[in-house]
């Protein structure tokens, strides 16, 4: 009941629409920016080819060594998930990476206030009395995680609709298969994150403090993503990145089921602990 | 069924190094109406707050209707609670979000009895006003409306009547009143005193954070055990007063006023009072006036 009440307050307010607005305004930024990009280099190549007395064929082969190329880069040289990912278009791949890496910013942005904007004003002091307060957080993360459900589809589809347009070998089926699994890719990775931001609004009576720590948290998932890839093997600190959600986006498209699971455990993981996290606040502290 | 609807034993509550409430023992019967009065930072939001289970006791024990107010869950469809500053969330009309409430409640006609409660403190025109465009007057009479829905056996209120009109304020009492002929029971705080006196049947006085004074109306305002005559003309000869039966003290407490205090337990009042003031008729001394005990105010301000 928390849930659906939340959920129809939120569509309600104007910040889905602000939020939903921003999302896309970024993701289509990317893909303009990605697809220029892409645009040029090809016709660089192309053109080098043609000076040095290149055919079509040459160019097209080209045109394919990038694509892999990138393609490899993108998946860290996955030879599974290259061959999965063959038939999507480089630019899609790419927005993808770069709204993932955003992503948490926009459940931050999305949800900080659901508790602490409650705790402060003593708001949840009329819910308290009716249902418990494993109830209230649960139906809050419930109605930020199908909003985000909702936004992540909605993104997903214009981008994969607009390389559908730019792409003529890009078929429907294709479409249709990939907008799922990089749709259920992106709400896996981003679940956790909306635990997380339940977390951080539990914690704190003024909203943006609660923005604040949030945003320091995922700088230092980040910094522990990042410094444990660079250390050397041999290395203790190594051992940091997989303390960072992030370090596991990295299988959630991959095309064997036991990565992705992997992948996606661990994400629900992280979710699990965030949420038990923000249980146990919430639960212990003063209203 | 235990005959009392909230039990605090030594509760204590601190905010850090702060103690907001030393050690409060007080108990409420079902049925009645109390009081909790005190000047402010007396405690008696944070002692509400505890009652509500928006606080946990730091030391010491609660028990509301029989359950401990922390336990989640407990106290559903048991309380209804006005919390005192407690905003009502923005982005909702005020009849969704008070049906939303009574069907998160569980009240089986969510609808009839937000509409009701809203009827209850007169506040039908806003069923479809946003809350954030309610006045502070609105808002309060909306909150006390929420606390009203399903006819909760206890019900706390924490300054019911504090930035209401006169009019409105009356209205809110009498809904008070009507609470205690349905057999609930009332726990209000405030700081009108005239009003408590006029609504309670017990209170308990909080000053600093400590239990000043606990205990029927009678008792605190004394209303029991002394009277005070006001004279106009005449002597007073105390120890004639002093000798009569059942009479423990007389004295002028102040030029004009005689303060006369008896056994109450074993005299009823007017006894005591018709020879007391028949006495001083037959010596010449002419009455303006005779009160029973103090008025709630004076008391408080000799505790506090």
């Amino acid at each position: 009941m928390i849930w659906s009440a939340e959920l129809r307050r939120a569509v309600r307010s104007g910040r889905v629409v602000v939020l939903l607005g921003l999302y896309s305004m970024f993701s289509a930024l990317v893909l303009l920016v990605v697809g220029y990009a892409t645009r040029e280099m090809q016709a660089q190549v192309n053109a080098k080819l043609a000076e040095v007395g290149a055919d079509a064929e040459a160019s097209a082969r080209a045109a394919e060594e990038i694509h892999k190329g990138m393609l490899g880069v993108l998946t860290s040289n996955d030879a599974a998930m290259m061959e999965a990912l063959s038939q999507v278009p480089l630019v899609v791949l790419i927005v993808f990476k770069v709204t993932l890496f955003f992503l948490p910013a926009y459940v931050a942005l999305m949800g900080f206030d659901q508790l602490s904007g409650e705790v402060g004003p003593r708001s949840i002091r009329f819910l308290t009395v009716r249902a418990r307060r494993s109830s209230v957080l649960t139906g809050k993360f419930l109605a930020q995680a199908t909003l985000l459900v909702g936004l992540v589809l909605v993104v997903d589809l214009a981008i994969f609709i607009y390389a559908r347009m730019t792409n003529p070998d890009f078929s429907a089926a294709m479409l249709v298969l990939n907008l799922v699994k990089f749709w259920l890719a992106a709400v896996v990775f981003s679940l956790a994150y909306v635990a997380l931001t339940a977390l951080c609004s539990s914690l704190f009576r003024l909203p943006a403090v609660s923005l604040v720590f949030n945003f320091v948290l995922l700088f230092v998932f980040w910094l522990m993503d990042t410094i444990g890839r660079g250390v050397a093997d041999t290395n203790p600190v190594r051992f940091v990145r997989y303390l960072s959600p992030s370090y596991y986006a990295g299988n959630l498209l991959h095309p064997q089921l036991s990565e992705f699971g992997a992948s996606g455990a661990a994400y629900a993981a992280f979710a699990l602990v965030f949420l038990l996290g923000a249980h146990g606040v919430l639960r212990a502290r003063d209203l | 069924m235990s005959e009392l609807a909230i039990e605090l034993f030594n509760v204590t509550k601190r905010f850090g190094p702060k103690v907001a409430v030393k050690s409060v023992s007080l108990q409420v019967r079902r049925g009645e109406v109390y009081g909790l009065i005190g000047p402010n930072g007396a405690g008696k939001t944070t002692t509400f707050s505890m009652m509500c289970g928006y606080l946990y006791p730091s030391e010491g024990t609660l028990q509301v209707m029989g359950v401990d107010p922390s336990t989640p869950g407990a106290l559903k469809r048991r309380l209804g609670a006005l919390p005192q500053d407690a905003v009502l969330p923005p982005g909702w009309e005020v009849g969704a979000l008070l049906t939303y409430w009574a069907k998160l409640s569980g009240l089986e006609q969510p609808d009839s009895e937000a509409r009701g409660a809203l009827e209850k403190v007169g506040l039908t025109e806003a069923w479809s006003v946003q809350t954030q465009a309610l006045s502070h007057g609105m808002a309060k009479r909306a909150s006390m409306a929420q606390a009203l829905m399903g006819r909760p056996p206890l019900v706390l209120l924490d300054e019911p009547t504090a930035g209401l009109d006169p009019r409105i304020a009356a209205q809110v009492r009498q809904v008070i009143k009507d609470m205690r002929g349905q057999q609930q029971t009332v726990v209000v705080s405030s700081h009108n005193l005239q009003e408590l006196e006029e609504l309670c049947d017990a209170a308990a006085i909080l000053d600093k954070g400590a239990l000043a004074k606990a205990g029927s109306m009678t008792e605190l305002t004394g209303q029991g055990a002394e009277f005070r005559v006001q004279i106009a003309q005449g002597d007073v000869i105390i120890p004639e007063l002093t000798a009569m039966p059942g009479v423990t003290a007389a004295r002028m407490e102040s030029p004009g006023v005689l303060l006369v205090r008896f056994e109450g337990q074993a005299h009823p009042p007017e006894q005591i009072i018709s020879r007391v003031v028949g006495h001083l008729l037959q010596h010449g001394v002419l009455i303006l006036g005779v009160s029973r005990g103090q008025r709630l105010e004076d008391r408080v301000l000799q505790l506090v």
